[in-house]
């Protein structure tokens, strides 16, 4: 193209044509591409510590994210085994509550049922609180006999445990029923919190990847700052001389997220070591959801954004800045 | 080809390095453009090249105002224009052809375009057998020569150059010379700024003159000096 010179090309035998120029734009993008690797490769310690940079900034959300992922996965398991109690009515004599639990032993929905009478409530609340012989002091027995119950493992998800909750407290026996699934609602709003503070340290951590990525381009482009003036005095455009730098931090953000996968493998291994020996004495068995095929290309497609992020913003600012005098 | 239309230039800071300079150099025209160190030169071919841009008045190459021309456009416009430095300006770290090839890869030339046309140029300059070389194992001469190498190559109507003898003894300058007058001959305007007097007072070529930022003569008249 020739904005001078109308029909300069295509006065030459050469004319650069529209095919040629696509088909050029591709095999400029490939030599380009693979020219940058060359590059890191030719400097492989620098390379090999922006890289770790990019890599372990990575790993550590990474490595939480799957954390907490898995504690969700865990509760989830515990949740099922939830228990009901029914507070019964004071009024209720021991026969009336006997009755109650073998006609709740009929329920399809529950697995079993235990009974506590007042009495047995109050013993274990003297032993357990320490108020000791305080107690000894009070008129009568403040608190009411309990039933609890176990759900069948298919009505013990929250909701179904929820709706057989409601049956239960139409008993006429029954003053208050509790489903003890508040400590994992606790727990839960724990991780949320848990998770969010995850997040947040990983967009910390991204935003640090993408400063030190800009840095470092930006020091490859000082570098090369002769090879850049040159090559706009013979008319190179700016995206002409931005693209190498745009492949480096490409390169740098796959291998930094190849790097990380690696890492957060290995480190899940190795808590999956000790989790195991953990998790055999409460006899639990449990599979870390480790990193899938699909983990690997998110943390692939962060850590390429990433690096090409760091490397335009750099390029924006600096090949610009590189003007002939 | 080239017209400056009461063209000035003063830097920041208030230094006029050009004013109110008028000429036109004719397509297919070779002249020279002389002057003390700091005459406005290097300015004056700046301003063509883009590297600067005028304070007042109007540059325009084959009839197009150079003030339309915006910042994206301007490596377009050096693709038009051959350049050559007096400082050479290669890249010491690629050989002989990868910096004549250069100005064909930014074009998006094909391979087999890129070897012909660098070979031809080798060729043209004398260096036909120097392509694998490192310019740093040239001569200052061959080093030139490399430089007006990678100016032709993509066939430019129009040659610059600053100080294209700068360094070289006379027999080399002459040489030098020589090379453009061959481009010329094939239809190349060709405008070198020198200070080497001696040079010019050899060759029958159209003289412009700064001095202080102002054309003081135009034309082969520089010896009666009826301009000065």
């Amino acid at each position: 193209m020739s904005l001078l010179f109308k029909g300069r090309q295509q006065a030459s035998n050469n004319k650069v044509g529209i095919i040629q120029r696509f088909f050029m734009f591709f095999a400029d993008h490939i030599r380009q591409g693979l020219h940058s690797l060359g590059e890191l490769y030719r400097t492989p310690f620098a390379s090999l510590m922006t890289i770790g940079v990019l890599g372990f900034s990575l790993t550590l959300p990474s490595t939480l994210y799957i954390m907490v992922a898995n504690t969700e996965k865990i509760t989830e398991q515990w949740q099922q085994a939830s228990e009901i109690s029914l507070f019964l009515r004071g009024s209720v004599t021991e026969s009336q509550a006997q009755q109650l639990l073998k006609r709740l032993r009929t329920w399809n929905e529950i697995n079993a049922v235990s009974y506590v009478s007042s009495e047995q409530a109050l013993d274990e609340f003297q032993r357990l609180s320490g108020l000791g012989e305080a107690l000894d002091y009070l008129d009568e027995n403040p608190l009411p006999a309990v039933v609890l119950v176990t759900p069948t493992s298919k009505h013990a998800s929250p909701t179904a445990a929820g709706i057989l909750l409601d049956k239960l407290k139409k008993e006429r026996e029954v003053d208050i029923g509790k489903l003890d699934i508040e400590w994992l609602e606790r727990l839960y709003g724990l991780l949320k919190i848990a998770k969010e503070l995850v997040y947040i340290l990983a967009l910390l951590l991204f935003f640090a990847v993408v400063l030190i990525i800009g840095n470092t381009i930006r020091l490859n482009i000082y570098n090369k700052r002769d090879e850049i003036l040159v090559m706009k005095l013979v008319g190179a455009t700016d995206a002409f001389i931005q693209r190498p730098f745009l492949y480096t931090g490409f390169w740098f953000g796959l291998l930094g997220g190849v790097m990380a996968w690696v890492t957060v493998t290995l480190i899940l291994i190795w808590i999956g070591w000790s989790l195991d020996e953990f998790m055999a004495q409460y006899q639990i068995k449990l599979d870390i959801t480790g990193l899938n095929m699909q983990a690997l290309l998110i943390m692939l497609a962060v850590s390429i954004s990433l690096g090409l992020a760091g490397s335009f913003l750099s390029v924006r600012k600096h090949v610009n800045d590189i003007e002939p005098e | 080809m080239i017209k400056f239309e009461d063209v000035s230039k003063t830097y920041p800071g208030g230094q006029q390095a050009l004013s109110k300079v008028n000429f036109h150099l004719e397509q297919g025209e070779m002249a020279f453009l002389t002057g003390h160190s700091g005459a406005g030169k290097s300015t004056l071919l700046k301003l063509i090249s883009l590297m600067e841009r005028p304070t007042v008045g109007k540059v325009l190459i084959n009839g197009h105002d150079l003030s339309n021309i915006k910042r994206k456009q301007i490596a377009f416009i050096r693709r038009d224009i051959g350049m050559i430095f007096q400082s050479h300006q290669l890249l010491m770290d690629k050989s002989v052809f990868d910096n004549v090839a250069l100005p064909l890869i930014i074009e998006g030339h094909t391979r087999k375009t890129i070897i012909k046309r660098v070979d031809a140029a080798l060729e043209m300059v004398g260096l036909g057998n120097k392509s694998r070389n490192l310019p740093i194992t040239l001569s200052g001469g061959e080093q030139q020569r490399v430089g007006i190498a990678r100016a032709i190559v993509n066939r430019p109507p129009l040659l610059l150059a600053d100080e294209p003898t700068g360094n070289l003894d006379p027999k080399l300058s002459m040489e030098i010379i020589r090379l453009f007058e061959d481009f010329n001959k094939a239809g190349v305007s060709v405008f070198i700024a020198t200070h080497d007097l001696g040079l010019i007072a050899r060759m029958k070529y159209r003289t412009l003159t700064l001095k202080s930022g102002r054309m003081i003569t135009d034309g082969l008249e520089q010896n009666e000096g009826d301009w000065a």
